[in-house]
């Protein structure tokens, strides 16, 4: 038997994603169905005191126009339910009738055809208080700022602390102390594919919505709340999803979708309700990235070991909570790197404005820890004269370390290697001088490293589920693997067709996969934080074993269902952050190249080698291609895509002034180095690596730009203007 | 979008009939990048579109000594790039042409409609302008030449009367020891408006040395593209020189005033205008070096 796994499979939604059969939620049509537009706030912070849909109620083809007061339990929240699903009076929930961000939602309107939806809510007329509008976190955590919620005494979401050794008493056997002031950016996901979706009563009558997201079971369960319904009232399928990146962790268009057709129903209306979002509708309407500005203070001995490091750090959650005190946790934890310091000091804030929220997006709070991290490293190096991979090897955590949080890292702790193999590859330290290139053109070289853990974190609750069934006689002729887990376009169900192949030991060819539909299977969690290949390949494991069993006992089809229960991660302690974080980590090392113009501070980026331990390469190809994704997102969050927000207001919602890079913006060249050393946890050995290789990116980017100009960059996007007012402030009169 | 009728004359009298007969709103339509943005963004009342990439005189290029390189208004940029007299004499132009918008945008954009746009950052203006086009344009009153520096009036506002359509757009023979260049800057390498832009035709003696002849365009840094003539005049007599290009170069930034918007600040843009004016002309003299 050939193995089925550690081999470049094709993937299964290939041919009918590039011949147009595959449908995305924009695609499902049906001949009877209705239109629905939203209108949304516009205003970042504004109490809504009337609306009149009475103009709107008579345009010709309207349907329904909902209001909060149409909706049942009228507030929403992935973690915390803080956001109202309609903003306006006479909903069941206090402060629901304030707007506190732009792209909140007010009112629905359904119709014949989206024209008329559009001509009608245009035409509702909101009678709006504006209030005051905070978009600092800065001036959002006095004590006298005005409080985004009545209900709260404080605009802080969560305060996370890590208090480890002694940071004070550290400073004074430091040789060198670098202490800088970073700040990260927004980003937007930009999916191919903006938020759409259909919804409609189906034969067993459940509200069924069929929808692009991340969890099916976690999106069921956000809907029955929000109408009031229980679970199995509500059915969520998702169709093929076009891109994620974290964007679609909260929900968007699913409730909205849901009470509609509810709404209908409870009419007598049996037409099934679409919803699609404009391309600036979803830059409006969806998180984003967190802005976070980051006070580090690092302090090394003069042989390079780190001695201390103190950091504050406030990150910018928006309006409402979404997951931003997970993306917290995992900013703590990423702010001191993979390294052993034995004197740390971490306060974390993260904070509500009236800005966009902010949410999950690949690395999770990672990227923006990460780049505070591997700076501070660099230029700790650079201030002692020490090469930055040696300064790396005198104080990287090894198996057994035991880190800031007081607990050992999970057995597996491959960060050294990745280092020396990128290092080696890349003939590091690199002197050879480039003397072909125009006066103009200055070349540098930088170096960055990171860890990324597998899996929801402190203390979140963990769990994948499978199911398998084993069809024949004498011999398994038909396995039928009932999974939940999301196929956003990263290759997840061509990897579970493969694993559940190797587990049984058949050809691919007689694995069918019964996927995203929550009434059809059970609870798999999110397809994020790196999680899925690894959590749905234990629990495919777990379930083919004990289909294997009953079919010894004969038993046909034979069955197998599988619940995986991780090893339980533990909260941060609330005054000294000691707790056991992550269930494991993919461990990575990147070396990036880059030409910078300085006459017009353009940055071209020549090469780029990302070296990952993935524990196990399921699928290499796609493993690549998962590298080189990460890499290209990290370039475009690193140099081009600049969100503008004014006083709340998002002034580049569209992608002619929201720049992502196009096929001549990306690095020349990407090698992605695989690296296979088994994780003890892992299914075959495998660890997660949608998120790690793009959180090294902007750090070694950054390093390189400083090896060839001298400079370093402490806020990014490095859009030219920016490297332009740093390499010479004289352009702009300074 | 409001609802509008749609025509598709194949001719020009037709079309100018058309013009003249509707009362409500017409707009030309050509490669429709512009249009068909504009209609979708800003609720524009427009009564009748009419698609002029039927008439065989818009969609045509035509070359000889005497009269020049004639571009038809709704030829669109592959046409052009694709051209070989344009490929031979009009390096300015074949620079323009591949860098609007990316191969898609250049399937269908036109030289006329960008120059009929109006744009500040109006990339093929540029390039024209720095090689002297005059810009045909017929009416129900008859026929005018306009020179380039004088067919954009405003952001988005052009010369053209009520009735009238740009036909074509004439460019003269390259003079001898003549070399051109467009160049801008842009954050993103394609699919993106120009921060700054310089065109830039100079003519040499026949020793190759002394400039005879200078046209300078700047782009995205004032209203419209603009005739830089006190860079040209700074040049005209003098022989070429490093030293001399850097002095136009100077002599370019303070001859603008732009301003700050999304894509770029005003120092940023007068910063660039500097760079990309040596930058331009240096590439203009050695095409001028090569050809001959
Ligand atoms: C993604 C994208 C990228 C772009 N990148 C660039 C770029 O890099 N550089 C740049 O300069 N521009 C760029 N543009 C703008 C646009 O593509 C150019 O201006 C293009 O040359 C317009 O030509 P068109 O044929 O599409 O004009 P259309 O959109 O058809 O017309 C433009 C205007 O001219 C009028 N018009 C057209 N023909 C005539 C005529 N014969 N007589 C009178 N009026 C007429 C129309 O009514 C309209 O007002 C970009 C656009 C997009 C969408």
């Amino acid at each position: 038997m050939t193995s089925k796994i550690g081999v470049d499979v094709s993937r299964i939604d290939a041919l009918d994603k590039v011949t147009g059969k595959a449908l995305f939620p924009a695609d499902l049509m049906s001949s009877d169905m209705l239109h629905m537009k939203i209108l949304f706030a516009g205003r970042p912070h504004a109490r809504v005191r009337s609306i009149d849909v009475g103009k709107a109620e008579s345009c010709p083809g309207v349907i329904a126009i909902l209001t909060a007061s149409d909706v049942p339990v009228n507030e929403y929240g992935l973690i915390n339910c803080d956001q109202p699903v309609l903003v306006g009076p006479g909903s069941n929930k206090k402060g629901a009738d304030t707007a506190r961000f732009v792209g909140d939602q007010i009112a629905l309107v359904v119709a014949e055809t989206e024209e008329a939806a559009i001509k009608a809510r245009d035409d509702i007329l909101v009678d709006w208080v504006d209030l005051p509008v905070i978009t600092d976190p800065y001036e959002a955590m006095k004590p006298d700022a005005p409080m985004l919620f009545e209900s709260r005494d404080s605009n802080i979401i969560k305060h996370n602390k890590i208090r480890a050794g002694d940071v004070e008493g550290a400073w004074k056997n430091c040789e060198v102390i670098v202490e800088s002031i970073y700040h990260t950016p927004w980003q937007e996901h930009a999916y191919l594919q903006p938020e759409a979706g259909i919804s409609y009563i189906d034969s067993d009558g459940r509200i069924t919505v069929e929808v692009a997201g991340q969890w099916v079971h976690e999106e069921q369960k956000q809907i029955a709340h929000a109408l009031g319904l229980t679970v199995d009232q509500v059915r969520v399928i998702h169709p093929a999803i076009g891109g994620a990146f974290g964007g679609r962790e909260d929900v968007s268009v699913q409730i909205v979708l849901a009470l509609a057709s509810w709404h209908l129903h409870e009419r007598g209306i049996s037409r099934p309700v679409k919803i699609v979002w404009s391309r600036e509708e979803s830059i409006l309407g969806h998180h984003k990235r967190h802005p976070y500005n980051i006070h580090a203070k690092w302090g090394a001995a003069s042989d390079g070991s780190i001695l201390a490091a103190e950091v504050k750090m406030v990150a910018d959650a928006g309006a409402y909570e979404y997951t931003s005190a997970k993306v917290l946790g995992n900013a703590t934890l990423q702010s001191t790197g993979p390294y052993d310091i034995p004197n740390v000091s971490v306060d974390a804030y993260a904070v509500y404005t009236n800005n966009v929220p902010s949410g999950a997006f690949r690395g999770f709070g990672g990227p923006q820890g990460a780049f505070a991290a591997e700076s501070q490293v660099n230029k700790l190096a650079d201030k002692l004269g020490i090469d930055v991979v040696e300064m790396r090897r005198r104080n990287l955590i090894s198996d057994g370390s035991i880190g800031q949080f007081k607990s050992v890292y999970p057995e597996g702790v491959t960060i050294r290697q990745v280092v020396e193999e990128c290092a080696d590859r890349s003939n590091w330290p690199i002197t050879q001088v480039d003397n072909s290139l125009p006066s103009n053109i200055r070349k540098g070289y930088g170096f960055a490293c990171a860890l990324k853990n597998v899996g929801f974190s402190f203390g979140f609750p963990e769990e994948c589920w499978a199911k398998v069934e084993l069809h024949g006689g004498s011999e398994i002729e038909r396995v039928v693997l009932h999974h939940a887990g999301a196929e956003c376009g990263q290759g997840a169900h061509t990897v579970f067709v493969q694993m559940t192949a190797e587990a049984c030991g058949v050809p691919i060819e007689c694995i069918q996969l019964e996927a995203a539909d929550s009434a059809l299977t059970k609870n798999s969690g999110s397809a994020s934080a790196s999680r899925l290949t690894f959590m749905a390949g234990n629990s495919i494991r777990g379930a083919v074993d004990l289909a294997l069993e009953n079919w010894q006992s004969e038993e046909r089809p034979a069955i197998g269902e599988y619940k995986f229960v991780p090893r339980q991660t533990t909260a941060l302690d609330t005054e000294t952050g000691e707790c056991d974080p992550n269930i494991t980590y993919g461990y990575v090392a990147q070396r990036v190249i880059v030409e910078v113009d300085i006459e017009t501070g353009h940055i071209r980026v020549v090469d780029v080698m990302s070296v990952d331990d993935v524990g196990r390469a399921i699928n290499p190809i796609q493993v690549a291609g998962q590298i080189e994704g990460a890499v290209v997102q990290a370039h475009g969050y690193t140099l081009l895509e600049n969100l503008v927000s004014r006083d709340g207001y998002i002034e580049t919602a569209q992608f002619s002034n929201y720049l992502i890079p196009t096929s001549l913006d990306v690095p020349e060249r990407v090698e992605a180095v695989i690296l296979e050393y088994s994780d003890p946890q892992g299914p075959w050995g495998l660890r997660g690596v949608a998120e790690m290789p793009f959180l090294p990116y902007a750090p070694a980017l950054i390093a390189a730009v400083h090896d060839a100009t001298g400079i370093w960059f402490d806020e990014f996007p490095l859009i030219p203007e920016r490297v332009l007012r740093g390499i010479d402030h004289s352009v702009y009169g300074e | 979008m409001k609802t509008f009728d749609y025509e598709a004359p194949v001719t020009i009298d037709q079309t100018i009939t058309l013009m003249s007969k509707t009362r409500g709103k017409t707009l030309l339509l050509a490669g429709g990048t512009d249009l068909l943005v504009q209609l979708r963004y800003s609720n524009q009342d427009v009564d009748l579109v009419i698609d002029v990439k039927g008439i065989p005189e818009l969609n045509q290029i035509n070359y000889d000594e005497f009269s020049g390189l004639v571009i038809g208004a709704a030829a669109p940029c592959s046409q052009i790039y694709e051209s070989a007299p344009v490929l031979e004499n009009f390096p300015a132009i074949i620079d323009a042409a591949t860098i609007i918008g990316g191969k898609a945008i250049q399937n269908r954009a036109s030289f006329g409609g960008n120059l009929c746009n109006a744009s500040p950052s109006g990339d093929a203006i540029g390039a024209m302008m720095s090689l002297g086009a005059i810009c045909n344009v017929v009416g129900s009153e008859g026929v005018r030449n306009i020179p380039i520096e004088d067919f954009c009036i405003a952001p988005g506002k052009n010369a053209l009367e009520k009735g009238e359509m740009l036909i074509s757009i004439q460019i003269p023979s390259p003079r001898p020891n003549s070399g051109s260049h467009y160049l801008r800057f842009t954050p993103r390498a394609e699919m993106d408006i120009a921060v700054a832009g310089v065109g830039a035709s100079i003519e040499l003696d026949s020793d190759l040395n002394k400039i005879l002849s200078a046209r300078i365009a700047l782009v995205a840094v004032a209203p419209t593209p603009v005739l830089a003539t006190e860079v040209s005049e700074s040049l005209v007599g003098q022989k070429t020189s490093g030293s001399l290009l850097e002095k136009a170069a100077n002599i370019a930034k303070e001859t603008i005033s732009p301003i700050t918007d999304v894509r770029g600040s005003a120092s940023q843009r007068k910063h660039l205008i500097g760079v990309l004016t040596r930058r331009c002309l240096d590439i203009a003299v050695k095409r001028a070096v090569q050809v001959s």
